[in-house]
């Protein structure tokens, strides 16, 4: 263990690696529940950095894992296996901006909001925004393919990232993808980009920047049942209204948000919608004209637009801080993601709630209305005894619920260590098989990531299982 | 969740509150917010690391260690993780409960030295102003005779303001205000209090000062983990300005400090007292002052203790921008690193820090130097350190009043 200390300090500077229990603590998960020990850990500045660090494990017999922030929700960061933690907080320069081109070249730990911000006094910003924005990293938003609140309208990370510099399991370097439109050969970036750090360690990032809207509003809409929020969204979408965002909140985490926030969402609503809708300031007016009249038509009680920047940043605040804020009413949280079918959402939410009151556990719901993208969360406190086994089971049913319902499960939070038993639900075990073999392309080793995103078993005639020392 | 028992046979369990401890969810929305975080890009450096490292000495049996200690001593307790964690974390109270633990259990021994400074300084010389000021006047003749050492950031002591006592012109009856003038404050900077005494005046407040015992409002200790020395002062600080009128703090540590005595101390007479006291902004901006137009640019830096835990910081970009063109800073309010004694015992990360605030204050003044206003004078002191002009709020507000007002 020292020895694998002492060499990468060796290589990477005498404070950029360590292993004191007290320190492995610290990374022993990410913001999901799932627990894992690592070796070591480290704290690259360069690709040639994460190179030797990558070889550095090998050469210990270990595997090793890339951590950005730690914000990631499916334990994609919980090291399992014994490996190198290698984190990417000090890559975290904008290495160069092309305006005219809208491209810009960033190390992985660049913080997505960081990004935007270096970018915004040139009008331009970078358009996925997952709620964890302000916190996670651009490499861990490329490693999950994150998705955000206004994802709907741009499309996901895949969208907007051109080119990836890699470091391979091997410690050898790539180029995947290029600045040009069309890449000839296969489309290896598309494969890396949602990986969750199975297929190697992304050290510069080719982003593409969206201009600035000339004009945004935002509506707040608050409605008595989840049924007419949830008519609201199919009767905006309909209208052949594109918004930029469509969200929805339940009560109970609308009421969470608000106690943190006080941004003026209704305490005592069933459901809230958030649209935004952005263009030419003459259309944006038409369309909230459209919107106002959808809303009414299935009874809403509020309708609100925000007047200014600073009361549409507080809405958005309030919406981004949805997963945090409920710990207000508890201090844990385990939480689904999955996609269903719109028409089938009130359905589906109705299922959701009757499931957590069988296991006598809380739920509350937030929800990519737009793109059918629903976030069951179920709250609960650690330390009672015996409540992870009501935990686990409310949230397999819940799950299978959705998947009955024709949905998948989303890869917007990675499936990490957490879901990944989940996947044979969706995926037969021919998907699966193809799945694993397109990971060993990249990393016939199993050295990068290990026991992540595949169920045990994947590979046709393999079975292995979640070692000692970690538990979902 | 298995909690194995400590494994060293030590009972090391901290001084904090088991479910506020157990309020974080590891989200790590904190983490851009913590100015630790931001320039060491480690998570021991982190809010949510130095929880979770709570957490495992709390719950996992881990050892009250060296590592430990070094843990919670780099945190600035600027509390902006506070302000930023949707889950309402009270981080200010975990940390000042895991530091209360490590002052009565060091796990080092402290050099003998260090025992002494700070014996000397929280026992000592705080609490009694008399034997400040006059030390003050030591240091005074040791900076002039230039063996003062470059690493100490000492401000300009200033002998003129040292022989010239605070005089409020006298009230017919009842104050309208006190002003509270502290203890370093008071002895390195009460040109500071001039100027805000002046202002109060031409605002038409007869002002009063804090009679015996109101020399030190505690801050300091309880930032140090020594809470009866803290609940000691802020009893002799309660007992030094009674009735009903606001109290006027100028030190936005102090402030948020003397607001917390309700916690503090618990008694009906502390709380009644902290919902007198007000940041000196606070108590401005309702006030008509005779302030004229200046034309002049300055940039706020929001002290943490304002901005995260009084939560009134905007209050003194609303009373400067009755005189001046203000801006702030573009860095949601990450702290400039002066942390009450935090500069001189961790000067390398104080220093990181900074420089990241100097950055974002030259940012928001464009092509000039910057202008700046500071409401705390430990972050007055920290930022003029890199050569920055930083004036308090009272001073700038003092220095655009009318001049043909009447005389006071
Ligand atoms: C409050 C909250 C709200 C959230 N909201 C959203 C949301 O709206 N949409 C959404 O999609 N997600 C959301 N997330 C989940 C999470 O923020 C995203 O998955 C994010 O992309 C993770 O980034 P990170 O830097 O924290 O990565 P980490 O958690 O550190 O890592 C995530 C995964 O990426 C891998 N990885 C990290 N860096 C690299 C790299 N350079 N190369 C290769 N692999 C790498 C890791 O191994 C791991 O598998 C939310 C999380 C929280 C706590
Ligand atoms: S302190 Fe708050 S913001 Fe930080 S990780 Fe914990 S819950 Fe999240
Ligand atoms: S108080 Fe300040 S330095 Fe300490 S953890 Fe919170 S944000 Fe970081």
């Amino acid at each position: 263990m020292h020895d694998l200390v002492n060499d990468l300090r060796a290589a990477l500077g005498t404070d950029r690696a360590r292993a004191e229990p007290l320190e492995l603590a610290l990374y022993a998960r990410d913001a999901g529940v799932a627990r894992g020990r690592a070796a070591a850990v480290c704290w690259p500045s360069s690709t040639d950095d994460v190179a030797a660090a990558v070889r550095i494990a090998r050469r210990h017999g270990r595997p090793f894992v890339a951590r950005g922030s730690g914000t990631g929700l499916a334990g994609g960061a919980t090291p399992v296996g014994d490996p190198v933690v290698i984190v990417t907080t000090h890559m975290n320069r904008v290495l160069e901006v092309d305006t005219a081109n809208r491209v810009a070249w960033v190390e992985p730990g660049v913080l997505n909001l960081d990004l935007t911000r270096s970018v915004h006094h040139l009008g331009l910003h970078y358009a996925p925004d997952p709620s964890s924005q302000q916190a996670c990293t651009v490499g861990g938003n490329v490693a999950t393919n994150a998705g955000g609140p206004h994802c709907l309208a741009s499309g996901v990370t895949s969208t907007h990232v051109l080119a990836l510099d890699v470091v391979l399991a091997d410690g050898s370097l790539a180029r995947l993808g290029g600045l040009e439109p069309d890449q000839p050969g296969y489309d290896l970036r598309g494969c890396f980009v949602g990986s969750e750090g199975t297929m190697g360690i992304a050290t510069r990032i080719a982003v593409r920047l969206s201009p600035d809207p000339p004009a945004v509003r935002t509506l707040l809409l608050g409605f008595d049942s989840v049924d007419d929020a949830a008519a609201t969204v199919s009767g905006i979408i309909a209208a052949g209204i594109v918004p930029a965002a469509l969200e929805m909140m339940d009560a109970l985490i609308t009421r969470a948000v608000e106690d943190f926030v006080g941004a003026g969402f209704p305490r005592d609503a069933a459901a809230v919608l958030l649209v935004e809708l952005d263009g030419l300031p003459d259309g944006v007016d038409a369309q909230i004209g459209a919107v106002r009249a959808v809303a009414s038509e299935r009874s809403a009680r509020t309708v609100r637009v925000a007047a200014d920047e600073a009361e549409r940043a507080l809405l958005w605040k309030g919406r981004k801080s949805a997963f945090g804020a409920i710990a207000r009413i508890a201090p844990d949280y385990y939480l689904h993601d999955a996609v269903v079918p719109r028409t089938r959402l009130v359905d589906v939410l109705e299922q959701v709630y009757a499931i957590a009151g069988e296991h006598r556990l809380t739920v509350m719901n937030v929800f990519h209305a737009g793109d059918g993208n629903l976030h069951p969360l179920i709250v609960f406190d650690a330390r009672e005894p015996g409540i992870w086994d009501r935990v686990h089971a409310a949230g397999d049913e819940i799950l299978r619920a959705c998947v009955e319902a024709g949905g998948v499960l989303s890869g917007e939070h990675g499936i990490g260590l957490e879901k990944r038993e989940a996947m044979p639900w969706i995926f037969s075990a021919d998907d699966l098989d193809a799945q694993a073999r397109l990971r060993d392309a990249f990393d016939p080793t199993g050295a990068a990531n290990p026991q992540k995103v595949l169920p045990a078993g994947s590979r046709c005639g393999e079975a292995t299982r979640v070692p000692e020392g970690a538990w979902i | 969740m298995t909690t194995p028992a400590p494994t060293d046979g030590r009972v090391a369990l901290l001084h904090v509150d088991d479910d506020d401890l157990a309020a974080c969810v590891a989200c790590g929305l904190c983490l851009p917010h913590c100015p630790t975080y931001r320039v060491t890009g480690l998570e021991a450096a982190s809010p949510r690391g130095r929880i979770t490292a709570m957490r495992a000495v709390q719950w996992d049996g881990a050892a009250l260690d060296a590592t430990f200690a070094q843990y919670m001593e780099e945190c600035v307790q600027c509390r902006g993780c506070e302000a930023a964690c949707p889950s309402s974390v009270p981080f200010g109270r975990l940390m000042e409960g895991a530091r209360a633990t490590l002052q009565e259990q060091p796990p080092v021994k402290r050099s003998p030295l260090r025992g002494v400074a700070e014996w000397f300084g929280f026992r000592v010389l705080l609490p009694r102003h008399w034997l400040l000021l006059a030390f003050t006047w030591l240091l005074l003749v040791a900076q002039r005779l230039r063996i003062v050492p470059k690493g100490v950031a000492l401000p300009r002591l200033s002998a003129r303001s040292l022989v010239r006592p605070l005089r409020p012109a006298p009230a017919a009856g009842e104050v309208d205000a006190y002003l509270f003038t502290g203890c370093v404050m008071d002895a390195w900077q009460r040109d500071v209090h001039r100027a805000a005494l002046e202002v109060m005046e031409a605002g038409g407040a007869a002002v009063g000062l804090a009679g015996r015992g109101g020399d030190c409002c505690g801050a300091l200790h309880v930032h140090a983990g020594r809470i009866d020395e803290a609940r000691r002062l802020a009893t002799r600080v309660v007992a030094s300005m009674p009735g009903d009128a606001p109290v006027v703090v100028d030190s936005a540590g102090c402030g948020a400090a003397m607001k917390d005595y309700g916690h503090l101390i618990d008694t009906p007479e502390a709380r009644a007292f902290a919902a007198r006291v007000r940041d000196f902004a606070e108590w401005a901006r309702e006030r008509h002052l005779p302030l004229e137009l200046t034309g002049r640019r300055v940039v706020v830096q929001d002290p943490c203790h304002l901005r995260h835990v009084q939560r009134a910081a905007s209050f003194t970009h609303e009373v400067l921008a009755r005189a001046y063109d203000v801006t702030g800073t573009d860095d949601d309010g990450l702290c400039c690193g002066a942390g009450g004694v935090y500069a001189v015992v961790q000067p390398e990360l104080a220093g990181a820090i900074r420089a990241r605030k100097v950055e974002a204050l030259q940012r928001a003044a464009g092509d000039t130097a910057p202008l700046v206003a500071s409401a705390n004078p430990g972050c007055l002191m920290h930022l003029r350190g890199a050569g920055v002009d930083v004036r308090h709020p009272a001073e700038l507000l003092a220095a655009a009043l009318k001049k043909e007002r009447p005389p006071l």
